[in-house]
């Protein structure tokens, strides 16, 4: 069992290129840590200088307390999963996962107790003599599982081990992850560009962006108080919605008014504001699209807004509005919540009022970072654009 | 044997699972076999349930059918023309018309003499205005054997073509009946560049492959049948006739024949084959392992220039393999750039005769082994450079984590995916070793000369192989067109013999497409 | 490489890789020698004034052009002009007999095409020597043999190059159906797919097809010599300058045969590395298919 720990870790490429900026972060025994961030964010890499497949160029990364820069992968008592999985496709199944207890010299017995075993865990005991081309996707995602799972080493590594699925697998082997994790116990490091992945699946997520770490903490955390608004666009779908609007401070007292409705800030924000001597500024609020309501009229609280399109979800609505300035907003509501006539009338061109209560804003200074939040070291970093 | 299940497999020791594979395979051979003859009498018994099928539906077209379809049974294309498919119909009768003038101008004439190849030869004629003797040319078994198969083939077109005809008159009468319109002449050209694009695509090369390789091959074929030689060449002299099996029990027999050399003919199949065998096996694999290390050497990280290597290499690819070929065959002669060389640096002090000692078979067939390295190399190069290219970095990436070293991750990962790949490219590099013609021909010639298979009919070498073997068994002084023959029909055996077996025992070979 | 952990092993780990390149850049070198000495030799020789006879040393004692001049003396124009003529016309038949044979059995699903394709192997298994006799006694009844070997060369080449299919219908293969569906669900006809969309595409296949088809007359040997049989007008530049090394030729053609060859090759040799990319292309692609 093993910590992890990098310090100070850097990627510059020969081209002078870097791809990971100061990378610290300690990862304790037992935990499941995700690296989350849209692709070329570095993450892969950093996950591949834990392996040893790339040259640390800079700091040190640590298992369980020793320094392992200069150790091979093999001897850093880690196993890994690839995105293509890496099945050796000349190779049966069997020999898939008993590759590395072989060149261990592991006896042939120990080796067929040890495949057998994870072959029962994983469900693949009848394809052991099948070659990896005679399996499907999911199958072959377990087969890649086992072969890692044999070599019992104290740090699981998985890089986007489920991007290659389709949804309906993604999600039956996100849960087998859960499962097969509990059974393991041990040290993980996971690898996604997918925030539900990295949200379901962490103890703690490592949002990064252009190889800089953008926020670390659970998924609480990281949902409930974003650090800057690349971490508040990027955790949630649909992404929360920005609206460039003032905080104004009149003395304890704060009120912000987004496309006109004036809406005041009141409860834990407004005592969290005081707390951080928040002054008058410009921000960007921040709501997630589920925490919208609607209202059933015009109201001085409310915003005035189009419905542009309603896609129906099933269990709930997704409306795409915009506001008399042409800002486009999302509004999330329970399907079941409004009444069948209510819900008939949202065609495109109706006339909607939405607002929100105060505890759901998400308060961004003009430098991007979330004016409540207590971490140090935040990025500056403003939004994500696309994602 | 009793099977196995699969983890009970797992469990043996590995010797017994080796022992297993290999029992499981010599079990799986009289199955094999058996199912072999079995899929062969379903053919045959297809082939005639097929031809029953046919005749019954010819006869129920004939018996159900309209007057138009009756008369296409005589007159092609009838129906057509009557059911206003001009152009089919005057197609089909133009064939008839022409299948039939063919057969009673000629077709019936060579026909009546294939089973004699010719009864009248050639005969001396005194000509009265020349005051000198003069041939005069009658039968001609080259023309007869020729023009018979020709003839044959003929027949087949025809009765194909003449059950198509039935067949359309079939089918347009459903149609027809179904109340739909029939395809006119336009759309047929139509569906020339688009649903039956196939057909015109395949008609120009399968005419070309057709007349000049099944019928030359059929015609070879049926030759190692008769006596065709060069004294019997069937033209100016004279005539040849079948001769049954006799030419294979020549091939075959283990009693000396004058005109194969002292010793049998079988003796000198034998030494031959066994030659062929050893080069193609040598020559295939030197250059497949040495040119996927030079492969490996230039697409090492951190060597440079890299395309140069590969340019110096590629470029002897470019030069026509006559030149490159007959210029080392001469540098290696006894009074050569080599033996200088090797006289100049002291290592020898007598000139080394790589390809003229008797002798020293071995040193010629070495030799020669060598220079096809030189040969192979670059040709390798670039195919394993492709492949090692394709193979997924993440496999070598796993490797490392597993724990395997530098040659494990070669010895049981590069190797043996790229056997997995090449499988299909070994064999077929086998086979055209086997034949490869160029590199012994302009090399040695066959030399060093065989002198107990050797006779007046042809030299025989100990670096010939089958293929040269046969180019001089016809192009010799007695010309014996009968022997090649047999040779030639024997190499297809072996190659297709190994064929088979390869097929039949890498399974992974079937599937490479899967593969990718 | 300057992280705080021990560098010692760092130095080690890079010597030896060091040692391990310098290694094969040996090889590399001695590999380079090895295949180039035959070349740079008819290269020095074919300038070789002295004697025109094999002799034990390479460099020339004295140097001049008198070999490639004393070449118009001899047939080697006529054959030059013979296999130039051959390999333009081959080049043009056979890539456009491979490209649709192999198309077809790529695109098209008819129920002729496993039996072709089971016929195409079973073909190539015989020795295709073994039909030369016949070939020969063919062409030469219809007179395209000895001065017309010309004309009766290119036919015999290109008549059954649809057997050579195999490489460009791997390529064939890898090119997505879903584009031919695409234009005959935007109404083209076979015709119009195999010419506007898929020909395109195929570059690469079918500058390797020409190629191939180019330089294999250079080095045909075996027909081009039996066909011609012994006349000089219809020979090609093979057949004709094996001749020249003959026991009884060889002393005074010797150093023509290396001028000829010289001038054979400079242009295939150009030809083929300016395309080189292609034939690469052709190469790996058709191994790794079968």
């Amino acid at each position: 069992m093993a910590s992890v720990t990098l310090k100070g870790v850097k990627k510059i490429y020969d081209n002078k290129v870097v791809a990971v900026h100061d990378f610290d972060l300690e990862i304790k025994d037992k935990e499941f840590v995700v690296f989350v961030g849209p692709s070329g964010c570095g993450k892969s890499t950093t996950l591949r200088m834990i392996a040893g497949l790339e040259d640390i160029s800079e700091g040190t990364v640590e298992i369980d307390g020793t320094v392992v820069n200069d150790l091979q992968p093999k001897d850093r008592d880690i196993a890994m999963v690839f995105q293509n999985y890496a099945l050796y496709p000349h190779m049966t199944v069997y020999d898939n996962i008993a590759f590395s207890l072989r060149l261990k010299k592991v006896p042939e017995e120990e080796v067929y107790a040890k495949v057998t075993n994870a072959a029962e865990i994983l469900g693949i005991t009848d394809y052991l003599m099948r070659k990896p081309r005679a399996l499907s996707g999911g199958q072959r995602q377990r087969v890649a599982i086992g072969r890692a799972m044999v070599r019992n080493a104290n740090v699981f590594l998985m890089d986007e081990p489920l991007s290659n699925l389709d949804a309906k697998l993604r999600n039956q082997m996100r849960a087998e992850i859960i499962l097969l994790r509990q059974k393991l116990n041990t040290t993980f490091v996971y690898v996604t560009h997918d925030q539900t992945e990295a949200m379901t699946l962490g103890d703690r997520i490592v949002i990064m962006q252009d190889g800089y770490i953008e926020q670390v903490g659970t998924p609480t955390e990281v949902f409930e108080m974003p650090a800057n608004i690349f971490v508040a666009e990027f955790i949630g779908a649909p992404k929360m919605n920005m609206m460039k609007t003032r905080l104004e401070r009149n003395g304890d007292s704060y009120t912000v008014s987004p496309f006109g409705a004036t809406m005041r800030v009141d409860g834990e924000k407004c005592a969290s504001l005081l707390e951080h001597h928040a002054g008058s500024t410009d921000i960007t609020l921040g709501v997630r699209p589920e925490h919208i309501v609607l209202r059933e009229g015009p109201a001085a609280d409310a915003i005035p807004c189009t419905l542009e399109v309603n896609e129906m979800m099933g269990s709930e609505l997704h409306l795409h509005v915009y506001t008399e300035d042409g800002s486009r907003l999302i509004v999330r509501v329970p399907t079941l919540s409004l009444s069948a006539e209510r819900r008939a009338a949202l065609t495109r061109g109706a006339k909607l009022y939405i607002s929100f209560e105060s505890r759901v804003m998400h308060f961004f200074g003009p430098d991007g970072i979330n004016l409540l939040t207590d971490l140090k070291n935040v990025r500056t970093a403003t939004s994500s654009g696309d994602r | 044997m009793k099977r196995i299940s699969d983890l009970e497999y797992l469990k043996l020791p590995r010797y017994k699972r080796l022992a297993y594979k290999v029992a499981s395979f010599f079990a799986s051979i009289p199955g094999a076999v058996w199912g072999l003859i079995k899929k062969i009498g379903l053919a045959i018994a297809g082939l005639f349930a097929g031809i029953g099928r046919e005749i019954s539906d010819i006869v129920s077209t004939f018996v159900h059918g309209s007057a138009p379809t009756k008369i296409s049974y005589v007159v092609m294309g009838y129906g057509n023309m009557a059911r206003g498919q001009w152009l089919r119909g005057i197609l089909f009768l133009l064939f008839e018309i022409v299948f039939i003038g063919y057969m009673i101008l000629a077709g019936g004439h060579w026909l009546s003499m294939l089973p004699s190849l010719g009864k009248q030869g050639p005969t001396e004629v005194y000509d009265w205005v020349l005051d000198t003797y003069t041939y005069e040319y009658h039968d001609n078994s080259f023309k007869i054997l020729l023009y018979g198969v020709l003839t044959i083939f003929f027949i087949v077109a025809f009765i194909y073509t003449w059950r198509v005809n039935i067949r359309q008159n079939k089918i347009a009468e459903q149609i027809l009946a179904s109340g739909k319109k029939l395809k006119s002449g336009k759309d047929d050209l139509h569906s020339l560049v688009d649903d039956s694009f196939h057909k015109t695509l395949l008609a120009l090369p399968m005419t070309g492959i057709i007349v000049f390789t099944v019928l030359p091959i059929i015609f070879m074929v049926l030759v190692a049948f008769t006596n065709y030689d060069g004294t019997h060449n069937g033209y100016s002299n004279n005539l040849f006739h079948w001769v049954g099996l006799d030419n294979f029990n020549t091939m075959l027999s283990w009693t000396a024949n004058t005109r194969g050399g002292t010793q049998s003919y079988a003796a000198t199949f034998g030494e031959v084959l066994t030659w062929t065998l050893i080069w193609a096996f040598f020559a295939t694999f030197t250059n497949y392992f040495l040119g996927m290390l030079v492969a490996m050497a230039i697409n090492k990280k951190g060597i440079r220039l890299k395309k140069m290597w590969r340019t110096i290499l590629v470029m002897t690819i470019a030069i026509p393999q006559f030149i490159s070929l007959l210029y080392v065959s001469k540098m290696f002669a006894k009074n050569g750039i080599m033996n200088g060389f090797l006289m100049d640096l002291g290592l020898i002090d007598q000139a080394i005769d790589f390809f003229g000692d008797a002798s020293k078979p071995w040193l010629a067939r070495v030799t020669v082994i060598v220079i096809n390295i030189w040969i192979g190399i670059p040709y390798l190069m670039l195919m394993a450079t492709g492949i090692l290219m394709n193979i997924p970095q993440d496999l070598y990436e796993s490797a490392r984590i597993d724990g395997a070293s530098g040659w494990q991750q070669y010895s049981k990962i590069t190797l043996p995916y790229m056997l997995f790949v090449t499988g299909p490219y070994l064999l077929t590099s086998f086979t055209g070793n086997m034949n490869n013609f160029n590199v012994i021909f302009l090399l040695t010639g066959g030399a060093p000369t065989n002198s107990a298979a050797s006779s007046a009919a042809g030299n025989v070498g100990y670096t010939d192989l089958l293929i040269t073997w046969l180019f001089k068994i016809t192009t010799g002084p007695q010309s014996q067109y009968y022997l090649a023959s047999v040779v030639g029909i024997m190499v297809f055996v072996v190659v297709a013999l190994i064929t088979l077996i390869v097929y039949s025992a890498l399974p992974s070979i079937k599937n490479e497409e899967d593969f990718q | 490489m300057n992280t705080a952990a021990p560098v010692k092993r760092h130095m080690g780990l890079r010597a030896s890789r060091r040692a391990a390149n310098t290694a094969i850049y040996v090889v590399l070198i001695a590999i380079s020698v090895i295949w180039l000495i035959p070349f740079i030799c008819i290269l020095l020789q074919s300038f070789r004034v002295e004697s025109t006879n094999e002799v034990g040393y390479v460099v020339p004692h004295v140097w001049g052009f008198d070999n490639y001049v004393n070449l118009a003396k001899t047939d080697f124009w006529r054959w030059y002009r013979n296999t130039f003529v051959i390999a333009i016309c081959v080049a043009v038949f056979q890539t456009v007999i491979v490209l649709c044979m192999s198309y077809t059995l790529s695109r098209f699903r008819f129920k002729m095409r496993k039996p072709i394709m089971k016929l195409m192997l079973v073909l190539s298994l015989f020795p295709g020597m073994l039909t030369m006799i016949i070939l020969y006694r063919v062409l030469a009844d219809i007179g395209l043999t000895q001065a017309n070997a010309v004309p009766g060369l290119i036919l015999v080449y290109i008549a059954s190059s649809g057997m050579g299919y195999y490489v460009s219908k791997g390529f064939f293969d890898t090119i997505s159906k879903s584009l031919d569906e695409a234009a005959r669900v935007d109404g083209a006809t076979r015709l119009k797919v195999l010419v506007k969309i898929i020909l395109p595409l195929s570059k690469p296949i079918v500058i390797y097809t020409i190629l191939t088809a180019f330089m294999a007359p250079w080095g045909d040997f075996v027909f081009a010599r039996y066909i011609s049989m012994g006349t000089s007008k219809g020979m090609n530049v093979a057949v004709g300058m094996y001749n020249w090394l003959n026991k009884d030729q060889i002393g005074s053609r010797y150093t023509m045969f290396c001028a000829g060859g010289v001038l054979v090759a400079l242009p295939v040799t150009i030809l083929f590395l300016m395309l080189q990319r292609y034939y690469v292309e052709g190469v790996t692609g058709g191994a790794v298919k079968g």
